[in-house]
Order: structure tokens, then C-alpha cells, then sequence
């Protein structure tokens, strides 16, 4: 026969309907979100480890300084066991957009080009550019771009395969999609745009492809020594050349100035995909995303497992009678167990159930549509995902029985005799503790109320932390990106930063001559990555630093990051030798814009072996309009500087909204359900207090000031707590990319959290003062069993 | 005339399961009288003192104390009616299981303009050496005891008791029953008295016996019998 206990059980769920119905909705809704986010995020997955196989992405890309003869080529490709695939490509900034076009010509080897819309230029005058640069700059398949006055026809939007991430360059921070991009050309089209900015790049593929990163890693640095080996060999051999060739010249009585050097051969960029972030940063985030999601959907089923414990707990207290008979007649414990955890458990699998059906339906485009708001991804295909299944049904549905089978357990280890006797708490002593008797009465009976429910409390104040910080995220976010933009903008060395090819000198007295290079660190704490070090005039005009003799000024974000101090000492290497640098930190500087060194230039060319008057560039507050733009390799400008804030507001902007809405929602539920267990555990008492003649707004003043107090003080208290919280995960994960962005959170955002919480509790009290004043008098009367 | 009843009719449910508990009940109670509403279960006598008590309203009739009619009373009125002229004794005791006796107590004091001696009502009720215990930490006497105190501080014009003694056993129902006594004695309040224990009548100034929703007798004690003499 079946538990004739299981009959209460519909009519369970209808008498409490509203708080089922509630949590119900909330919990579909987290988990299709969720679950629709894993589908899709899965399905992504799928997608994009099929493309290295599809569009025939490189293992590592090079770049030369000049055009390398096929004799090298042939060398470097026997050495690494390689294919090397010319790749080359050339940048144009746009007419119509203020942005960089990296241009190739159509590939037909490696890296493919995935056709999401349009097609593919067939002819002079015709591009194809970037599907998500597009997107972010309005563009469309028809409209015109114009690259150095040439007019082009946008003919189809694409997603280049080794770009799913758009890194301008492998040293950048973050990509940036709003103002690079990359585009398809025809090769004969490809020829016409002039080299001012042409790059000689190239692709290779192994023959036989390592098995796993670390054996790729191991063939790359190999690779590398092979390279350095062969073209030193080259370099040496062209000197000898040339001292043999001058030498003839002499003996001729020819003059050797007019002998033409040849040109060395060196390597620019060197980067095999394992570390390539616009190939591999995309991998990587669709992983991470995935973890933060499944943890938050488990915090949050954790937490309504409490919630669902504590309501349980309070129907054990006012059914304790029943439970005694029925034990006394011989229902087990564990028949009762399963009994009273049917209806949270039952809940749970439904809206886990229902919650599948709509991620499946409905939920697996709009969050594929935050990854296409990111990534430049190829096309995907939704698949079946087991692994989503067990995620957001499964475990979400094994927590829930786990929490509430231990307190459950716990609650119904007394005896039967003491739960007929309403003596839940048997082995624990029973004891008043005094409050004086100055504290007028009603405070302390608000007290008592509080003490009385502390565990409701704890698990409200948890709720109330979590709302809170996912609040802080969602509101803190964009400001936090805006004024890290606006903080490196306001302290940049000069408006204009120019990096020379050749030097050239200007007539602009405002410009400022300065040394540049780069190195990367070398540090126990972090990955390594690229420090700029620069060489900075005396009495700059730009930069005023003073370290003491043979010490540096280092960044504040190099400080920040690496958590240097003065007086500490700095290592960098070079990025492609070994040889190592230490500095001793004599300042730290604030500027937050990277991971940078300031020596003073006389410093830093003894320091480097540069000769006396060599410089990189000029810092300059104008345009320097005298020098010709084939001597500019870059002008860096606080567009360069800020495109990690830029692209994270374009990419977390309409999460940060949804991330509000949800934390609101969080809050509402957290504390209404818990203050109304503790209004239905107290029903008695209110109906009493009714009873002796207490008006309604005493009684809410008794039993939701108490509530109020403890979610009042919860949203002040856990607001520095989440604060703290935040900035050590945002450093965290800031950390695992290169350079550093200052967690900083506008102060004025503590106040709009506490307010909208407050906004959201107000909400809460209406229901609550709703609920006290629907307390029948009558409950008084009943005879407790 | 302090306390006037006049034709009170109550019924629950609808239709066929309509049944009517009050069929028209008229009664008079003077001030300071104690009165006892004797009856079986199912008479209506509980359901007289709630609607006295305004915890509950009648389908027809009034309720008057002072010439101030009920029937008339909006919630808020009703609630001022309460705290103003009445105290509560139930069976189950209905304590504030959070807060300690003499806690318990002073709730009910605060709802007072006027209110007795908090600590002089615990010595009276012999609770002092228990004020700061939990009502879970006492016997059911002591309970009821407090109940008492939380009723009777306020210093109500009207005490209503609800089978006071229905928990308790034999001495201890004694006991309640001489505090009450000595609470009409002591303080004038009139008491009104729930009871299916007959025997309770020779203690009341006034009996009214219920039956079916009716009353059946309403007899004027002559000699009274003091809560100590009482025996059943």
C-alpha cells in the first residue's frame, strides 16, 4: 500500500501554493538560464575545437622584418619539421569608422575563413570584414569602407579563425572589437593597398602535431632556438660578405660608402597558438564562464535548500504532535524524512525539468548571441548536452536532497514521546537569557524575536550577501570599466605617443624625444607578460620622475600587480633571449595604463647598449604632421590604452543589466520567505498579542522591525564584506590577463545598492504586513496538541 | 447594567452543513460579578466569550459594555475595546514561547494606561523566582499562573477565561481557580467563565447554564462557595 502520508502532499503544495509557485518560477528560471547558457556554451565548445581541424588553424605564426629569401624558409621549415604558409597582411585605419583594419589577402591553406553573411570579395574594390566588427560599428553587407582614400564595397562578413578573439596584438590586455577588426581582400587587391603597413607574416603547421601543450610548448621554444640559430648563421654570413665585398671595394680604390649593406633578417613576432589569445583567450572563456555559472546556480539551490530546511523545520515544530503519534505507531524515521522532503525534492526535479525544456527552446540562441557579441566566433550547431543535464537537473536535485536529508535527520533524532510533548530541542538545556529590564519591553521582545530565529536570519543575511554582490556586479561593473578608462585617458605621458620605424626629426617644439622597449617579467607570483621600459629625457616635460641612483620608477600597476613596493627588486628578461635585467624599485608612479619601468634616458641606453643619441619616438601633445607616415610604426593613443575597458563594456554591458534584475528578484525572495516562516512560526503569538488588544502596527512593529533590523543591518554589513570580496576575485581574475586594471568602485554605488535593497525589502514588508494582519485571531484558540 | 448580551445568533458553515451554535442568547452581567457559562461540549459557551471577547462576530445581536455596543466597533475600535476593558485566560496557556515570564507578563502591561505592579503581580502569583525562566521551563500551572498575570496586570474591567483549568490537574486547578477569585476580590474586575466542570458554579455570583445554543438556565448565586471548598 502507499504511504497514505503521500496524500497531504498536493494539498501541501496548494496551501502554501504562492511560496512554491515563487520559488518554482525562480528556479526554472535559473536553471533555463543556466542551462540554456551550458547548451550553448557547449555547443560553441564543439565549434570551436572543430575549427582547428575545419579552417586549418596554424600552430604559431611569425613575423619578419623584410621579406625572407625561400633559401631561409626552406632551412626553418626543416629545422621545426614544419610547413611555413605565407600570411601576410597590412593595416589601414577606416574613413568611416574610427577604427584599424588588419587586411589579408583570402586564404586558401591556412586559417580558413569561415562566410557568415555575403560573400566573399571577388573583385578589386570589394572586403570582407569581421561579423562582430561590423556588428559593433553598424556596419553592413552593401556599405562602403574606405581604406587610404581607396573606397571599398563590403561584400560579406566573416569570422576569421585564427581571430575568434580580436587581439590587435599579442601583448594587448584585452581585444578589442570596436575599433580593430579584420578583413578579407582579393591577393591581387592585396597587392594594390601600398606597404607603408604591410607585415610579413607566417603560419606554420607541424607535420606531425604534438600531442599536448606542453610538447607544443617544447617545439616552439625549440623552434625558436632554430630560428635564432639560422638566422644569426645568415646575419653572420651576410657580415662576412660584406666585409669581404667592402674589402674588394678597397682593393679596387672604389669607396665603400657607396657599398649598399644588405638588409639583416630578424623575427618581429613570434607566437605559437597555445599562447596566441586571439586564437586560444576564447577556449579558454567559454570554459570559465561555464564554471562561474554552475557554482552561482549551485550557491543559489544551496541557499533555497536552506530556505526549504528552515520551512521544513518550522512545519516539523507545529506538527510535532502528529509526528509523535505517528512515530508512537510505528512510521519510521526514515518513512518521515522522505515524507516531509518530498515536496522541496519534488519541486526542485520539476522546475529543473521545466527549466531544461525552456534553456533548450529558448535560452541556447540569446546566450549564443552573448558569445557572437564577444567573440568573432564561427557558426555553431546546438547539440544535446548530457553534461548541461547533470549540471543544472542531477546535482541541483542531489544538493537539494542532501541539505534537507541531514537537517531533516538531525531534526527527527528525538524521541516520539518528545516530539508528542513539543519538545523538539530535548538535549539541549533550556535556558532564558536576561535582557534588562531598562530595555523597554517591546525591544526586547523584538530581541527575543531575533534570537529566537537565528538560523532563518543567518541564512537571510546569506541571502542577502549574495544578492548583494551579484548587485554590486551588475551596477559596479560599467562604472568600474568607465573610470578605468577615463583614469588612463587622465594620465597618459602625452596625448600622442609616436613609435618610430626610423628616427626623423620633428620641428615641433612641444614633442619629446623618449627610448622604448620591451621585456617581459619574471616573477614567482605571476604568469609572465610584456613590461614596457622606457627611457625618459631629463627635466622631461611629460613625465617627472626621480629615482634615486641606480634605482627606477615602476608603474603603479606594475606595483598593483606584482605587488611590488619601493625598495624591492624588479626582474625582466628579454621576450626572445636570456638575458636578465634586475632593477631595484626606487618609486612607484601612478600610472594605471600598464606594466611599465621608467629609467632616465641616459639610464636606459647604458643600461641596453643603445648609442648615445638613439631614441623610439616622441611623446607629443599635437600631431606631428612633419613626419612621413612610412617612418611611423604606431601612434598610441588613449584609444589604444582603454580597449580593455571598451571591449568589456561591450561584452558584459547587457549581462550587467540581467545580473540587476536577477539580484533584485534574489532579494525579494530571500527575505520574504524567510520573515514570513518567522511570522507563520509566531502565528500563535500574533494572534494573542491581537487577542490582548495589540494593534496591527504594534504587532508589525514587533515581528517586521525585527525582521527589518536584521535585513537593514545585512545589506549595510555585507556590503564592505562584498566590496572586499569582489575586489580580490576582479584582481584575480584581472590577473590572469596581461597588464592591470585598478579595481576601483564609485562610492556612490553603495548607496544605490542599499537603496534599491531597500527598495526591494519595502516590497517585502508590504507582503509581510499583508500576511500579519491575515493572522486569524482563532489561531490562538486552537488547542495545540 | 455592565455587561449586556442581547439576542446573540451565530452559525458556521453554508447550506446543508449550516449549523447554528448561538440561537438568540440575552444575558445581563453586573460589574465585578463572577460568572460561569456552564454546558457540555458543543453548547456555544466558548463561542459566547470569544464574541464577547470581540475575537469573534455575531451573525445577529449585540454585545454592550457600558451601553458601548460592539456590533458597531470597527477592527481598529475593536482592538481599543479589548485592550481597554478586557482580559484573556485560555486553556492552552498561549504564552510568548520567546519571551521570559515576567516578559510575558509586562505585554500586557504595556497595554495599559494604568497598569498593576509587574513584579508585585509575580509575587502574588508566586512566579517571582521564576520571572526569568521561558514559559517552556514551568510546569502548566505556573503557565496558566502567568497567563493570569499577563491577563490581569493590565487591570481589566472584564477577565474571560477559557476552560482555565482544562490542562491542569485537580490542586493546581484549585489554585487557578482561588487566583482568579482573589483577582475578582482583590481588584473588582469582572470575571466571565468558561467551564463544562459543574462543579465550578458554587464559586460564581451568576450561572448560566447553555445547551444547544441556548440558554437553558441563568440562576443568581445566594451563597457562594469560596474556590477552596470546592470539590469534584
Amino acid at each position: 500500500m502507499r504511504n497514505p502520508l503521500h496524500k497531504r502532499l498536493p494539498r501541501e503544495l496548494l496551501h502554501e501554493g504562492g511560496k512554491y509557485a515563487v520559488i518554482f518560477l525562480f528556479l526554472a528560471g535559473m536553471i533555463a538560464f543556466v542551462s540554456g547558457f551550458l547548451v550553448a556554451s557547449d555547443s560553441m565548445i564543439v565549434a570551436y575545437n572543430d575549427s582547428f581541424e575545419k579552417y586549418n588553424i596554424e600552430d604559431g605564426n611569425l613575423e619578419f622584418s623584410a621579406s625572407p629569401d625561400s633559401t631561409v624558409l626552406r632551412e626553418l621549415e626543416e629545422a621545426g619539421a614544419l610547413t611555413l604558409y605565407p600570411n601576410p597582411y597590412k593595416e589601414e585605419d577606416t574613413a568611416e569608422v574610427d577604427s584599424t583594419l588588419r587586411i589579408f589577402p583570402d586564404r586558401s591553406e591556412i586559417d580558413l575563413v569561415c562566410l557568415m553573411e555575403g560573400a566573399i570579395p571577388a573583385a578589386d574594390g570589394e572586403i570582407a570584414i569581421d561579423r562582430m566588427y561590423a556588428d559593433n560599428n553598424d556596419l553592413h553587407v552593401g556599405d562602403t569602407l574606405t581604406l587610404n582614400k581607396t573606397a571599398y564595397t563590403v561584400t560579406g562578413l566573416v569570422a576569421l579563425s585564427d581571430y575568434s578573439a580580436l587581439y590587435q596584438s599579442p601583448t594587448d590586455m584585452m581585444f578589442d572589437a570596436v575599433k580593430f577588426g579584420v578583413a578579407v581582400v582579393t591577393p591581387e587587391q592585396f597587392k594594390k593597398i601600398r606597404d607603408t603597413h604591410l607585415h610579413y607574416s607566417y603560419g606554420w603547421i607541424y607535420d606531425t602535431a604534438p600531442g599536448s601543450d606542453a610538447a607544443a610548448k617544447d617545439r616552439a621554444d625549440d623552434f625558436l632556438e632554430d630560428i635564432k640559430d639560422i638566422l644569426t648563421k645568415r646575419a653572420e654570413a651576410q657580415a662576412k660578405e660584406a666585409e669581404e665585398e667592402i674589402t674588394a671595394m678597397v682593393m679596387r680604390g672604389e669607396d665603400p660608402s657607396g657599398y649598399e649593406m644588405p638588409e639583416i633578417l630578424t623575427i618581429e613576432n613570434y607566437i605559437p597558438a597555445y599562447s596566441n589569445q586571439a586564437i586560444v583567450f576564447t577556449g579558454e572563456d567559454l570554459g570559465d564562464d561555464q564554471t562561474m555559472f554552475v557554482v552561482f546556480l549551485y550557491i543559489i539551490v544551496a541557499i533555497i535548500a536552506f530556505v526549504f530546511a528552515v520551512t521544513t523545520a518550522n512545519t516539523l515544530v507545529k506538527e510535532s504532535g502528529v509526528i509523535g503519534t505517528l512515530r508512537a505507531s510505528g512510521y519510521t524515521r526514515g518513512e518521515l524524512v522522505r515524507h516531509y522532503m518530498t515536496v522541496p525534492v519534488a519541486v526542485t526535479l520539476l522546475a529543473a525539468a521545466l527549466g531544461n525544456i525552456i534553456g533548450y527552446a529558448f535560452f541556447v540562441e540569446p546566450m549564443a548571441g552573448i558569445y557572437y557579441k564577444s567573440y568573432s566566433l564561427t557558426t555553431y550547431v546546438t547539440l544535446w548536452n548530457a553534461g548541461a543535464f547533470l549540471k543544472t537537473t542531477v546535482v541541483p536535485v542531489i544538493l537539494m536532497i542532501l541539505i534537507n536529508f541531514l537537517v531533516l535527520q538531525s531534526k527527527m533524532k528525538i524521541s516520539p514521546m518528545d516530539f508528542m510533548r513539543g519538545n523538539l530541542t530535548p538535549n539541549r538545556k533550556k535556558k532564558s537569557f536576561r535582557l534588562h529590564t531598562a530595555i523597554p519591553i517591546l525591544t526586547r521582545f523584538r530581541l527575543r524575536i531575533i534570537f529566537q530565529n537565528i538560523p532563518g536570519y543567518i541564512t537571510m543575511a546569506l541571502g542577502i550577501f549574495l544578492g548583494n554582490f551579484i548587485l554590486l556586479f551588475g551596477m559596479a561593473l560599467g562604472p568600474f570599466l568607465t573610470h578605468y578608462g577615463d583614469t588612463i585617458a587622465d594620465h597618459m605621458i602625452a596625448s600622442h605617443q609616436y613609435v618610430l620605424k626610423t628616427p626623423e626629426d620633428t620641428n615641433k617644439e612641444t614633442a619629446e624625444r623618449y627610448c622604448m622597449t620591451s621585456l617581459k617579467t619574471v616573477s614567482d607570483l605571476r604568469q609572465p607578460e610584456s613590461a614596457t621600459i622606457y627611457g625618459i629625457e631629463k627635466d622631461s616635460r611629460y613625465l617627472t620622475i626621480s629615482p634615486s641612483e641606480g634605482q627606477v620608477t615602476i608603474s603603479s600597476a606594475y606595483a598593483q600587480k606584482f605587488r611590488l613596493a619601493e625598495g624591492d627588486t624588479v626582474t625582466l628578461k628579454e621576450p626572445y633571449g636570456d638575458k636578465t635585467y634586475d632593477f631595484t624599485v626606487g618609486e612607484v608612479l601612478y600610472y594605471p595604463a600598464s606594466i611599465a619601468v621608467f629609467l632616465p634616458s641616459e639610464d636606459f641606453r647604458e643600461v641596453f647598449d643603445w648609442e648615445e643619441d638613439a631614441y623610439t619616438g616622441y611623446f607629443s601633445e599635437e600631431e606631428l604632421t612633419d613626419i612621413d607616415d612610412d617612418s611611423i610604426a604606431a601612434v598610441i593613443t588613449a584609444d589604444d590604452l582603454t580597449k580593455t575597458s571598451r571591449q568589456l563594456l561591450v561584452s558584459m554591458g547587457s549581462v550587467a543589466t540581467i545580473f540587476q534584475i536577477f539580484s533584485v528578484t534574489v532579494f525579494i525572495l530571500m527575505i520574504y520567505l524567510l520573515s514570513k516562516i518567522i511570522i507563520e512560526k509566531n502565528s500563535q503569538a500574533i494572534s494573542m498579542t491581537k487577542i490582548l488588544g495589540y494593534s496591527g502596527a504594534e504587532i508589525s512593529g514587533l515581528y517586521i522591525a525585527a525582521t527589518s533590523i536584521i535585513a537593514v543591518l545585512a545589506m549595510v554589513a555585507t556590503i564592505p564584506l562584498c566590496n572586499t570580496l569582489m575586489g580580490t576575485v576582479m584582481q584575480e581574475a584581472m590577473a590572469a590577463y596581461p597588464g592591470w586594471i585598478e579595481y576601483y568602485v564609485d562610492p556612490i554605488i553603495f548607496v544605490k545598492m542599499f537603496l534599491l535593497g531597500l527598495g526591494a525589502y519595502l516590497i517585502v514588508v508590504l507582503l509581510l504586513w499583508i500576511k500579519i494582519r491575515h493572522v486569524p485571531m482563532a489561531d490562538a484558540l486552537k488547542n495545540r496538541e | 447594567m455592565f455587561l449586556e448580551i442581547s439576542n446573540i445568533r451565530k452559525s458556521y458553515g453554508e447550506g446543508e452543513s449550516r449549523t447554528e451554535v448561538l440561537k438568540g442568547i440575552d444575558l445581563s452581567i453586573e460589574k465585578g460579578e463572577i460568572c460561569v457559562l456552564l454546558g457540555p461540549s458543543g453548547s456555544g459557551k466558548s463561542t459566547l466569550l470569544n464574541i464577547i471577547g470581540g475575537i469573534d462576530g455575531a451573525d445577529d445581536g449585540y454585545i454592550a459594555i457600558n451601553g458601548e455596543k460592539t456590533a458597531d466597533m470597527k477592527e481598529r475600535a475593536l482592538t481599543r475595546y479589548r485592550r481597554k476593558h478586557l482580559g484573556y485566560i485560555f486553556q492552552m496557556y498561549n504564552l510568548i514561547p520567546n519571551l521570559n515570564i515576567k516578559e510575558n507578563v509586562e505585554v500586557g502591561a504595556y497595554l495599559s494606561d494604568k497598569p498593576l505592579d509587574t513584579d508585585e503581580i509575580l509575587r502574588t502569583l508566586g512566579l517571582y523566582e521564576h520571572r526569568h525562566k521561558l514559559p517552556s521551563q514551568l510546569s502548566g500551572g505556573q503557565q496558566q499562573r502567568t497567563a493570569i498575570g499577563r491577563a490581569i496586570v493590565k487591570n481589566p474591567d472584564i477577565l474571560l477565561c477559557d476552560e482555565p483549568t482544562g490542562a491542569l490537574d485537580y490542586t493546581t486547578s484549585k489554585e487557578i481557580l482561588t487566583l482568579i477569585e482573589d483577582v475578582n476580590r482583590k481588584y473588582g474586575s469582572t470575571i466571565i467563565m468558561v467551564t463544562h466542570n459543574a462543579a465550578f458554579a458554587d464559586m460564581a455570583d451568576r450561572v448560566v447554564k447553555l445547551r444547544d445554543g441556548q440558554i437553558r438556565k441563568n440562576t443568581v448565586n445566594t451563597v457562594k462557595k469560596s474556590a477552596a471548598e470546592l470539590d469534584w
